[in-house]
């Protein structure tokens, strides 16, 4: 019966396809896009325990992303420079969840549309303040020159060896989150979910359960940015820019984050590589992008994963 | 003194022009709950249509055809993107408006370049009043007035007409105004494409007094989120106070803290929101 439910598991799959991606004939090149993927499917993983399973229409996940990036890139420089890049990635981590939760503790108790609009309105903020804060955040040059050393005593400056690191941490988390989300308490985030006011008079405090997921969640998307940092090498301002929000909304609802769980992955997928690819080809490809969205939003509103798995419904 | 007296009528100015933005933005999501995310783009369509239009007509019925330009693409908008979407989850009007927004400012992009555009004020309202040492335009007193005129207007409508009844009504329960017998779906394409004209018709006034760029829109768009965050969903006096309180703000800090002069209206928001969850004067809605 183990044996059966670890076949049939979609997780076993992933895994397996992305342990051999620096192998493969051609896609091997192109190592950095799979490095790339792998911090995107921690995102939005991170997202989708939100979107997917509160029904917390964040639309500001890409400040705290941008905030693990700078974090991160902040503590390297300054605080540990020349040493391993450990005490980086907890900090961007733990600058993610403490961003999470100084907006999530405002806005706990908010409802759809306005708690959509709060953290489109706080990421600006950020935004805002990355630019005009230049001392600190570099304004618009961004901060460069982050050249990644060790991780626990493992070389990781080369692209090989960082992609499985951000392979192992991808693993991790998005056990950890599935984890999460199968528990008591995630089985509470869906009551919350499907009908808040009944949750509400089962006992549940449902603001504080909010908080609790925006948080966790904030960590997550602060540990995707941070290990992004090193693998960009810098940290630039536009990280706080709506479209890394819209990146990852519009990944997790293409690939049905509100119907499966796995959903997110298959999304930022196809989401990435199509968007690789036009913008390596079209000057105006921000055209074809905006399209993209409304096209997906027309067509599957509930995602490729909704159209196959309908055993939610 | 002259200093900080033109810093506040710059800022009340300013606040009245942000208030005529929000004022559409803020009744299509009372009424149809989406927000509308191409709200600024459709603000910027309006400066450029009437770019297109001032050399050929005149002020004035280059102001009313590009209104009415809008208002089509406006109705459009509504008919095949966001009609769709209503009463789904808030994030797929976002994204939908959002995607909307993005293409069609590439559009703007490919027609009329990335090179920002200046506009000369009509003939009627160049020149300068001097006040002591204050200078202020007269296209901005000109502008002050035209958007105190759309404000009162709209106020006036929705409070002593029975269209306006129906569109509170519809702020604060549109399930309600549909089952009383009401065209609710012709009540959101109605307001969606008057939010459409109003946003129009401030691009056209804001195009002489910035400058014109394919980005304008969706620098616009965010002060109405706090417009709308501050003053508080479904009623216009919040509107006019949300912006006046933006405006004045952005003015008289750039006088403070010039750098971080951006970030103050979020502040400001931030303990809005806190304080007051609706909003300074927000009435329950149909959001809640």
């Amino acid at each position: 019966m183990q044996i059966k439910s670890i076949t049939r598991d979609p997780y076993l799959y992933i895994f397996l396809i992305f342990a051999l991606y620096p192998f493969y004939p051609f896609l091997g090149k192109f190592i950095s896009l799979g490095s790339e993927l792998l911090l995107f499917f921690i995102f939005t993983l991170s997202f989708n325990l939100c979107l997917g399973y509160t029904a917390l229409p964040s639309f500001g996940h890409g400040a705290l992303y941008g905030m693990g990036t700078f974090g991160a890139a902040l503590t390297f420089l300054h605080l540990t420079p020349g040493m391993g890049i450990e005490c980086a990635l907890i900090i961007g981590g733990i600058a993610g969840m403490l961003g999470a939760a100084a907006v999530g503790w405002v806005i706990r108790n908010k409802k759809g549309i306005y708690f959509a609009m709060l953290t489109v309105a706080f990421s600006q903020v950020l935004f805002g303040l990355c630019w005009r804060w230049d001392e600190v955040t570099g304004g618009e040059s961004g901060l460069t020159g982050i050249a990644r050393s060790s991780f626990l005593g493992m070389d990781i400056s080369g692209s090989i060896p960082y992609y499985y690191l951000c392979f192992g941490f991808f693993a991790a988390c998005a056990i950890i989150i599935r984890v999460i989300a199968h528990s008591s308490f995630g089985m509470t985030l869906q009551s919350i979910r499907q009908n808040p006011i009944r949750a509400t008079y089962l006992g549940y405090n449902t603001g504080f359960y909010k908080f609790l997921v925006f948080t966790l969640s904030g960590f997550f998307a602060g540990l995707a940015g941070a290990l992004y940092c090193f693998l960009a090498g810098a940290a630039f301002a536009d990280i706080f820019d709506w479209t890394k929000s819209g990146d990852v909304v519009i990944a997790t609802l293409l690939g049905g984050g509100t119907a499966s769980f796995y959903g997110p992955i298959v999304g930022s997928l196809i989401f990435l590589i199509c968007k690789e690819l036009i913008s390596a080809f079209w000057e105006h490809w921000l055209l074809a992008y905006g399209l993209f969205f409304v096209l997906i939003i027309l067509i599957c509103p509930r995602g490729l994963m909704g159209l196959c798995d309908r055993k939610e419904q | 003194m002259f200093l900080v007296a033109s810093l506040i009528v710059n800022g009340i100015i300013l606040g009245l022009i942000y208030a005529t933005i929000a004022l559409g933005f803020s009744l299509v999501l009372g009424v149809s709950g989406v927000l509308n995310f191409a709200h600024g783009i459709l603000f910027a369509l309006g400066a450029y249509m009437y770019w297109v239009l001032k050399d050929l007509m005149g002020f004035w019925p280059a102001m009313v055809g590009a209104a009415l330009i809008v208002g089509v693409i406006g109705i459009i908008v509504e008919r095949v993107l966001v009609r769709r979407i209503y009463g789904e989850d808030p994030l797929f009007g976002l994204v939908i408006t959002m995607g909307f927004a993005m293409a069609v400012e590439q559009v703007l992009h490919m027609i009329f370049g990335a090179a920002a555009k200046t506009i000369n004020p009509p003939e009627f309202a160049q020149g300068v009043l001097f006040i002591g040492d204050m200078i202020i335009p007269y296209y901005r007193l000109f502008v002050a007035g035209f958007c105190t005129v759309i404000l009162g207007g709209t106020w006036l409508a929705l409070n002593n007409t029975s269209f306006g009844a129906i569109v509170r009504a519809g702020m604060y329960d549109s399930e309600m105004v549909s089952a009383l017998g009401h065209d609710l779906p012709m009540l959101r394409t109605i307001v969606f494409t008057i939010g459409t004209m109003i946003a129009a018709i401030s691009g056209v006034l804001a195009s002489s007094i910035w400058s014109l760029k394919p980005g304008m829109g969706a620098a616009f768009l965010m002060p109405s989120f706090l417009v709308v965050l501050i003053g508080g969903l479904g009623s216009i006096r919040g509107t006019i106070l949300g912006g006046l309180i933006i405006g004045l703000t952005t003015s008289l800090m750039s006088l403070v803290i010039p750098r971080f002069v951006d970030i103050m209206p979020y502040v400001i928001m931030a303990v809005v929101v806190y304080f007051w969850p609706r909003g300074l004067l927000g009435k329950q809605n149909i959001l809640e």
